[in-house]
C-alpha cells in the first residue's frame, strides 16, 4: 500500500466536522426535536428518605387547566420489577419505576404530572399532595452505619503476597485514610427524552450514552420486542457516566405517553440531576503502604468503603489502581458497601481510577516525602512491565517516559522539596506529580458504509448507533473512513446516535474511540474488498474507490463490518498510562488557592486527533480540579435529602479555575490494543489529577489534605504536617 | 467560510421540496428522500445527521402556536418578540421564561436550558446588546427588546468570528454550553471596547476604553458560562484570537523520538 | 411556578397603586423568579418596575451620589464616578455573580435578595424564613456555611449580598416610597434587620415600599479600599467570608475607617468596634490584628463553622492590608 496524502485523514488535527453545528445552534439534543402534539412530564420526588406514601391526593392538580394526567404507583402501568437481594446495576439494567408505595430514598419518583405546556406541569406537580408514613430506620449517615458494611458478593476482593510480610519488610509505612465524597456527573445538558408510544412501539429522542443498552432496558422493563424500541440520540450534552444505563425518566415518558396518546417530554431538573440520574458515591480508603530505605515497596493494600443503595448494587473499583500500577510483591484490595437509603451510585467518569489515584498517588508521595526521595523518582523506581494482578504483560506502557518528559517540560527541577519554603508574597507555591493509568477496553462494535458515486466524486456515509458525548465521534470517524477509504473528510457523512444503525458499545469506559473506528475500518476495508474481488482486482493492488464503483458498473455501495478484540488482546493488559504535574498557588490566609498551571503527558496509543484528543484531556483535567477544588454533595443528617441541591451549591470548575494546560502526546500506537493502536483517553485525562493538585498543595503549605474536596476553611484549619517546618 | 452559502441554500425552506418539508415535519430519520438530501450536504461538506441541518429558523416557521385551550389562564400575556431581527407576536402563560418562549415556542432550541435558575450561563442570550439570562428573564417582559440568540450570530450565511474561532479552536465538546459561551463571548467583546471593568481589574479608578483583556481577565469575564466539558482553555483561545486578531497556537503537542530515547534511558 | 399577573407599571404612582398584600416588584428578577421556580416565593401579581425612572446616577447634595434603584449592577458597577469615588462598592459588585446576573440584576433588587440557606430553598424542609412557625432546619442540621453573630434560634442563615457588604462600610441611604406616595429615608444599617423572632423580614420595609434610591455620602474611601471575598471557586459562588475595607489615611494615621463583613449574619455585619479602634492609630499589622481580634472575639460559632472565626480573622486583617498597600 502507498502511504496516504489525507490531510485529514486519522491522526490530523482537524476541527470536528459536527462543530459548525454546535457553534450555530443547530446541534439537536434530545428535548429539541420539535415533534408534533408533544405534551409535558413533570417528576415528582419524594421528600423521605424512607417508608411508604400513605395516601395521595391529586385533585388539586387535575383540577388545572391543561393537566392530562397524574400518574403514580396507583395508576401506573405495570412494570418488570428488579428480582432478588440488591442486584447489581449494569448499563442495560430496566429501571421500573411507580410500582408501588414504598419509598426507598429522598428524591426518588412518586409522581409524573403530564400537561399540556411545561408551566402548568411544573406548578401542577407542586400541587399533588403525598403523605407518608415515615420509616425511622433510613440508613443516610454514613459515619454512624459502618457496622452495616458488608463484602460485595462478587470476587474483587484480591490478594497477592503476603500484606504482613510486605510491611514487616518495610523500612517506612505509610498508613493513612483518604476521604472522597459524593460527587455529581452534572452534565450541562439537563436529562430528557422526548418518547411516543404508538401501537405497542416506542420512540424515544433521548439523551443516552448507550443507544443499545437503553433499547434493552426500555424492552425489559415494558416486556416489550426490542425490535419495537427505536432510541434516537445524535447529539448528546455530555453525559460522564451519568447517561450510560437508562434513568426512569425515560420509562415515565413512555408509560404517560402510551397512558395520554401524546408524545411526552420529561426534562430532568438540575435538582432532580441529583437524586435521579446517578451519582458517585463517598469513597473511605485506607491506604496502607511499606517500602525500603532506597524506595523499593514492599507491600500496598487498598481497603475501599463505600455505600450503594437498598435497593441494587453498585461497587466502584477504587482498588483496581493499587493491583496494577507498581512493581509491589505484597498487595491486597478489599471492598465493603453500606446499603443506605440514597440513589444507586453509578459510574462516573474513570469509575475506580479518578477516586483511587487519588488515595494511591497521595500516599506514594507521602511515603516519597517520608523517604525524602524525589517523588518522580521513587514512582519509576516501582515501575513494572506486566500487571501483577493480571499476570500478563502490558500491551505497552510508556508510564516512565510520561513521567521523565513531563518533568522536563514542566520544570520539575525548580520544585523545592521541602514544603513552604517556596513563596511569593502571600502565597505559598508548591509543585505536585502523580502518575495515572486507566483501563483500555474494547469492544465489540458494527458498522456499515454506504458507498454513492457522483460523477468522479465518491460519497460516504457511516452509520452506527455510536454516540458523540462531546468526546469527538463523528470527528474520529470520519477521518478513520477518509482513511481508509482514501477520500477527503468531506465527502464522508457519519450518522450515529439512532437505534436503526448497527450496533456498537456506546460511549463509556474509554471504548469509544477504538471500538468505533475500528468498526468504521472494518467496514470500509470489506466494502473495499468485496469491490476488489468482485471484478477480480488483486487485493493489494491500489485502486482508488470510484474506480473500483466503476468497475463494478455501480453508483451505490454497501457493506457492513465488525471489529472486536484479537486474541492476541487477551494475553495483554491494556491500560492507558500518563502523568500530571501541577503548580499551586495557595494563599496564606485566605485558603483560596489557585492552580496556576499544568502539564499533562498522555500516553494513549494513537492519536486520532490530537484537537479532540487534547480537548478530552483537558477536559478530564477540570473535572480532577473539580474533585479537589470543591465539588461535592453532602446529606442532611435528619432528613437524608441532599443539602447540595442546585448548581449554586454543587460548585464546578468555572473558567477562572483553570489555567494553561500543556499537553503531551507520547507517539505511540499500541497494535496490540487494536488494529489501528487506538487505547482510550476520555477518562484518563482526570484519573489522579486530584492527587497531583494536592500534592502540590502539600508542597506548597506542609499540610496533607486527605479529604476532598479541599475548600478554604479545610486548608485553614489543618495542621501542618509532621516533620515540616513552619 | 465558502462551504456555508451552499449549506444556506441547502436549507432554505423556499428550495425545499414539499417531500423534505415532511420530513421536516415529522423529523423522519429515515425515508426516501433523505439520501438525496444527505447529498446536497455532503456538497456542502457538513459531514452529519441530515435531520439537523434544517436550521431552527425553519422549525419557527412550520411550529404552530399551541392550541387556544392551552393558553386559556387567566394570566395570558401577548408579546411581541424581536429575535434575530424577526418579530413573533406570542400568546404566552405569563410564568414564560424567555429561554422556553425560545425553545418551546418558537423552537428557537439553539438557547441552552442548563439549570433553569440562573447557575451555569448556558441559555445566554443577548438583549439590548447585553448578555443576560433567559431562564430568569420572564418573557412578558421582553417587549420592544432586541433579543440575539446564537441562531442570530451568523450574518449573511457567514458564521461570527467568534463562531470560527470557536470552531477552530475547539471550545467545545459536547457542545451544550456552547451557544451561552459564544453569545457571552460577543457581548464581551463590547464590554471590553466599551472599557467595562471586572472585579480582577487591577485598578478600577483608571477610566478608558478599548481595554486589551489580559487572559485572567477573560478567564473571570467568562466565568458566568460553565463548561462541564471543561474545554475552557480552548474558549479562552478562541476569544483571545477574535479579541486581539492575532492567532493563538495549540498547547498540544508531540513527544519527539529523542525526547522519547532519553527519557527511557536515562 | 404559581399563576400569577404581570403587571407593567410606567412610573411609581402605577407601582404603588397596583401593589397588593400578596404582589411582589420585579426587578431584574435574578432573586425572584428563581425563588418563584422554587415555589419559596409565591406572589400572585408581580409588578414590574423596570420602566420607572430610576435609572441614574446623580450627585447628591451631601456630596455623595445617589444611585437609580433600578439602574442594573453592571452599570451601577461601571460607572465612571462610581468606579474612582466609590471604587470600593465597585469591587464588592463586581466580585459577585456573574456578569450577566449583573446585567440584570437592580440596586433595589441587590438589597433584597434572599439568603442562600439551602432549608429555605427546599419547600420541603422546615423554615421559619419561608414558612413562619416550621421551624429552622439549619440550626440542628447543616450550618458550616451559617451565622456566628446576630443569630436567634428562629433562623441563623445569612444575607448573600457583597453588594450591601460594601453599603454598610461605606455608609448609605436607602430612599424608598411609602404607599400614601410620599419618600422616606432609611439608614443603611437600620435596613436589614436580624432574625429575632420574625425571620421572614428580612428588612425593614413596611408592606409596598418601592425602593428608588440609594444616596452614598461624600466619598471618604476612594484611596484605599478593598473588597476581599473568599468563596470556593475562584468566580461564579457566593462569599464563605467576604470583607469591604474602607481606609482614609493621612499623614500615615487613619483617620477613618468603613468596615463591614459578609457571610456572617443575617445582615452585612458592620465591624463598628474595629472602625473605632482603628480610627486615629496608625495602618500597622498589629493595629489590623487587634481589629480583628475585638470583632472576632464576639463570635458565636456553631461546631460546624467555627472556621468561620479563624477565617474571618485573616480576612479582616487581609483586607485591611490590601486596602492599605494597594495603593491603585
Ligand atoms: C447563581 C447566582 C449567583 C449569584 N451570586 C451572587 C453573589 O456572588 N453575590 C451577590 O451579592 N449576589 C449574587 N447573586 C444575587 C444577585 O445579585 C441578586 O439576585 C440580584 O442582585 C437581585 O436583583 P434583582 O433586580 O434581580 O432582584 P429581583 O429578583 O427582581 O428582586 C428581588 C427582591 O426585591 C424586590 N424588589 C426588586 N426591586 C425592588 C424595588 N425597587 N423596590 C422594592 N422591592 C424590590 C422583589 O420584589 C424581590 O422580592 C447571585 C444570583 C444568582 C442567581
Ligand atoms: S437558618 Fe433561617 S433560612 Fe435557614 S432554615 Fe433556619 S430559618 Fe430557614
Ligand atoms: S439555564 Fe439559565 S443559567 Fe442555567
Ligand atoms: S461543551 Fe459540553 S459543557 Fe461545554
Amino acid at each position: 500500500m502507498t502511504k496516504s496524502i489525507n490531510t485529514s485523514g486519522v491522526g490530523s488535527a482537524i476541527n470536528r466536522v459536527e462543530g459548525h453545528l454546535k457553534v450555530m445552534g443547530k446541534a439537536k439534543y434530545a428535548s429539541e426535536f420539535p415533534i408534533e402534539n408533544k405534551v409535558y412530564g413533570q417528576g415528582i420526588n419524594s421528600t423521605i428518605a424512607k417508608g411508604e406514601i400513605v395516601s395521595i391526593d391529586t385533585s388539586e392538580a387535575e383540577k388545572l387547566e391543561g393537566v392530562l394526567k397524574v400518574i403514580t404507583y396507583k395508576n401506573a402501568e405495570k412494570l418488570k420489577t428488579l428480582e432478588g437481594v440488591r442486584p447489581e446495576i449494569a448499563t442495560d439494567t430496566i429501571a421500573p419505576v411507580l410500582q408501588s408505595n414504598k419509598v426507598h430514598y429522598f428524591g426518588q419518583y412518586v409522581g409524573l404530572v403530564v400537561a399540556e405546556t411545561f408551566e402548568q406541569a411544573q406548578y401542577a406537580a407542586s400541587l399533588v399532595k403525598f403523605e407518608y408514613k415515615k420509616d425511622p430506620s433510613a440508613v443516610i449517615d454514613f459515619e454512624k452505619s459502618r457496622s452495616k458494611a458488608y463484602t460485595p458478593d462478587n470476587d474483587s476482593n484480591y490478594s497477592r503476597g503476603n500484606m504482613d510480610q510486605g510491611l514487616a519488610e518495610a523500612d517506612m509505612v505509610v498508613e493513612q485514610t483518604y476521604n472522597t465524597p459524593i460527587e455529581h456527573h452534572h452534565p450541562m445538558e439537563l436529562h430528557a427524552v422526548i418518547a411516543s408510544w404508538d401501537n405497542g412501539k416506542v420512540t424515544a429522542y433521548a439523551s443516552q450514552q448507550i443507544i443499545e443498552d437503553a433499547k434493552i432496558a426500555i424492552s425489559g422493563t415494558f416486556q416489550i420486542p426490542k425490535k419495537d424500541v427505536r432510541v434516537i440520540s445524535p447529539f448528546v450534552g455530555g453525559g460522564f457516566g451519568s447517561k450510560l444505563n437508562l434513568d426512569r425518566h425515560v420509562i415515565m415518558a413512555v408509560m404517560a405517553s402510551k397512558m395520554v396518546d401524546r408524545p411526552v417530554q420529561v426534562t430532568v431538573t438540575r435538582t432532580q440531576m441529583f437524586t435521579n440520574t446517578n451519582m458517585r458515591q463517598q469513597n473511605e480508603q485506607k491506604m496502607r503502604v511499606g517500602a525500603k530505605k532506597d524506595g523499593i515497596l514492599t507491600a500496598l493494600s487498598h481497603e475501599t468503603l463505600s455505600h450503594t443503595s437498598t435497593t441494587q448494587e453498585f461497587q466502584e473499583p477504587c482498588g483496581m489502581v493499587s493491583k496494577m500500577l507498581y512493581n509491589v510483591a505484597n498487595n491486597e484490595v478489599t471492598y465493603k458497601l453500606i446499603p443506605m437509603n440514597m440513589q444507586t451510585p453509578f459510574a462516573m467518569r474513570a469509575p475506580g481510577e479518578a477516586t483511587g489515584s487519588f488515595a494511591l498517588e497521595s500516599a506514594m508521595d507521602e511515603m516519597a516525602w517520608k523517604l525524602k526521595m524525589d517523588p518522580i523518582e521513587f514512582r519509576i523506581k516501582n515501575d513494572t512491565q506486566t500487571d501483577l494482578h493480571e499476570e500478563r504483560p502490558f500491551s505497552s506502557r510508556l508510564l516512565v517516559e510520561c513521567l521523565r518528559i513531563g518533568a522536563e517540560k514542566f520544570g520539575w527541577k525548580d520544585r523545592k522539596p521541602e514544603p513552604r519554603t517556596n513563596k511569593k508574597g502571600n502565597w505559598l507555591i508548591g509543585y505536585g506529580v502523580s502518575a495515572a493509568s486507566r483501563n483500555s477496553p474494547y469492544q465489540k462494535t458494527h458498522s456499515k458504509v454506504i458507498l454513492e458515486l457522483d460523477e468522479d466524486k465518491v460519497f460516504a456515509t457511516i452509520q452506527m448507533d455510536a454516540t458523540d458525548i462531546g468526546t469527538g465521534s463523528y470527528t474520529i470517524i470520519a477521518q478513520t473512513a477518509s482513511e481508509y477509504l482514501k477520500i477527503p473528510v468531506e465527502q464522508v457523512n457519519v450518522e450515529l446516535g439512532d437505534s436503526d444503525f448497527p450496533i456498537t458499545p456506546g460511549s463509556g469506559g474509554s471504548w469509544g474511540a477504538a471500538s468505533f473506528c475500528n468498526g468504521a475500518r472494518a467496514a470500509c476495508e470489506n466494502a473495499i474488498k468485496t469491490l476488489k474481488n468482485n471484478r477480480n482486482i488483486a487485493q493489494d493492488e491500489e485502486v482508488a474507490v470510484s474506480e473500483l464503483l466503476k468497475k463494478n458498473q455501480l453508483t451505490k455501495f454497501e457493506a457492513e463490518g465488525m471489529a472486536e478484540p484479537s486474541a492476541e488482546f487477551e494475553k495483554y493488559s491494556v491500560f492507558s498510562f500518563g502523568a500530571n504535574f501541577s503548580e499551586v498557588w495557595v494563599d496564606k490566609d485566605t485558603g483560596m488557592y489557585r492552580i496556576k498551571r499544568m502539564v499533562n503527558v498522555a500516553s494513549a496509543g494513537k492519536i486520532l486527533n490530537p484537537k479532540t484528543a487534547y480537548g478530552q484531556i483537558i477536559g478530564g483535567l477540570t473535572m480532577g480540579v473539580g474533585m479537589v477544588l470543591a465539588e461535592q454533595t453532602r446529606v442532611e443528617p435528619n432528613f437524608g435529602n441532599f443539602i447540595t441541591r442546585s448548581f449554586a451549591d454543587y460548585h464546578v470548575p468555572v473558567n477562572l479555575d483553570l489555567a494553561n494546560i500543556d499537553v503531551i502526546f507520547l507517539p505511540e500506537e499500541d497494535k496490540i490494543a487494536n488494529k489501528m493502536g487506538i487505547k482510550g483517553i476520555g477518562e484518563l485525562g482526570i484519573t489522579s489529577v486530584a492527587a497531583s493538585v494536592s500534592n502540590a498543595i502539600f508542597n506548597a503549605t506542609g499540610k496533607r489534605m486527605r479529604d476532598l474536596p479541599i475548600t478554604p476553611e479545610k486548608l485553614i484549619e489543618a495542621g501542618l504536617e509532621e516533620g515540616v517546618t513552619a | 467560510m465558502k462551504d456555508i452559502d451552499k449549506w444556506n441554500e441547502a436549507v432554505d425552506p423556499d428550495n425545499l421540496s414539499d417531500d423534505e418539508n415532511m420530513i421536516l415535519d415529522a423529523m423522519g430519520l429515515n425515508g426516501s428522500s433523505r439520501r438525496k438530501f444527505l447529498k446536497q450536504v455532503s456538497a456542502a461538506s457538513l459531514s452529519i445527521y441530515a435531520s439537523s441541518f434544517f436550521t431552527s429558523e425553519l422549525f419557527a416557521n412550520t411550529m404552530k402556536d399551541l392550541p387556544e385551550k392551552t393558553t386559556a389562564l387567566l394570566n395570558e400575556i401577548k408579546v411581541n418578540i424581536k429575535v434575530n431581527d424577526m418579530v413573533k407576536p406570542l400568546t404566552l402563560d405569563s410564568r414564560t421564561s424567555l429561554l422556553d418562549a425560545l425553545r418551546e415556542r418558537l423552537g428557537l432550541t439553539g438557547t441552552k436550558k442548563g439549570c433553569d435558575h440562573g447557575q451555569c450561563g448556558a441559555c445566554t442570550v443577548i438583549i439590548d446588546g447585553k448578555r443576560n439570562l433567559s431562564c430568569l428573564t420572564l418573557a412578558a417582559t421582553c417587549e420592544g427588546k432586541e433579543i440575539t440568540t446564537v441562531e442570530g450570530l451568523a450574518k449573511n450565511g457567514e458564521m461570527h468570528p467568534m463562531q470560527q474561532a470557536f470552531l477552530k479552536h475547539d471550545g467545545f465538546q459536547c457542545g451544550y454550553c456552547t451557544p451561552g459561551q459564544i453569545c457571552s463571548s460577543v457581548a464581551l467583546l463590547e464590554e471590553a471596547k466599551n472599557g467595562e471593568v471586572s472585579y480582577v481589574t487591577e485598578d478600577l479608578k483608571k477610566v478608558q476604553s478599548g481595554l486589551s483583556l489580559s487572559e485572567e481577565e477573560i478567564r473571570e469575564r467568562m466565568s458566568g458560562n460553565i463548561c462541564r466539558c471543561g474545554a475552557y482553555n480552548n474558549i479562552v483561545q478562541a476569544f483571545k484570537e477574535v479579541h486581539t486578531g492575532n492567532d493563538e497556537m495549540p498547547t498540544w503537542e508531540f513527544a519527539t523520538q529523542e525526547q522519547m530515547d532519553k527519557a527511557k534511558n536515562a | 411556578m404559581r399563576p400569577f399577573t404581570y403587571t407593567r407599571a410606567n412610573n411609581k404612582e402605577q407601582a404603588l397603586q397596583a401593589f397588593t398584600a400578596t404582589s411582589h416588584y420585579l426587578g431584574g428578577g435574578t432573586n425572584l423568579v428563581d425563588l418563584m421556580k422554587e415555589d419559596v416565593e409565591r406572589p400572585d401579581q408581580l409588578i414590574d418596575v423596570n420602566n420607572l425612572d430610576y435609572k441614574k446616577i446623580t450627585s447628591n447634595d451631601k456630596g455623595g451620589l445617589t444611585l437609580g434603584a433600578m439602574l442594573s449592577n453592571s452599570e451601577t458597577a461601571n460607572n465612571k464616578e462610581v468606579r474612582t469615588n466609590y471604587p470600593l462598592l465597585s469591587m464588592a459588585m463586581l466580585s459577585a455573580a456573574t456578569a450577566q446576573i449583573r446585567n440584570m440584576a437592580s440596586n433595589g433588587g441587590n438589597l433584597l435578595q434572599r439568603t442562600r440557606c439551602p432549608y429555605f430553598f427546599e419547600v420541603s424542609m422546615p423554615c421559619n424564613k419561608r414558612d413562619p412557625g416550621s421551624g429552622c432546619g439549619a440550626l440542628n442540621g447543616m450550618n458550616a456555611l451559617h451565622a456566628i453573630f446576630g443569630y436567634s434560634d428562629s433562623c441563623i442563615a445569612t444575607n448573600p449580598s457583597d453588594m450591601c457588604v460594601a453599603l454598610a462600610a461605606i455608609g448609605a441611604t436607602v430612599e424608598v416610597q411609602q404607599a400614601d406616595g410620599t419618600s422616606r429615608m432609611i439608614e443603611f444599617t437600620d435596613f436589614h434587620r436580624l432574625p429575632g423572632d420574625r425571620p421572614e423580614k428580612d428588612t425593614t420595609l413596611s408592606q409596598g415600599e418601592l425602593i428608588t434610591a440609594i444616596h452614598l455620602p461624600k466619598a471618604e474611601f476612594s484611596d484605599h479600599y478593598y473588597y476581599l471575598k473568599i468563596r470556593e471557586r475562584s468566580s461564579y459562588a457566593f462569599a464563605l467570608i467576604s470583607v469591604a475595607a474602607g481606609l482614609q489615611v493621612e499623614s500615615g494615621v487613619i483617620n477613618k475607617a468603613g468596615l463591614a463583613m459578609g457571610g456572617v449574619a443575617h445582615v452585612p455585619w458592620k465591624l463598628t468596634k474595629a472602625e473605632e479602634f482603628l480610627a486615629g492609630k496608625k495602618p500597622t499589622t498589629e493595629n489590623f490584628e487587634a481589629a480583628a481580634e475585638l470583632e472576632m472575639k464576639d463570635a458565636k460559632p456553631f461546631e460546624a463553622n467555627k472556621w468561620k472565626v479563624d477565617m474571618g480573622k485573616n480576612a479582616i486583617v487581609r483586607a485591611l492590608t490590601q486596602a492599605f498597600e494597594r495603593e491603585v
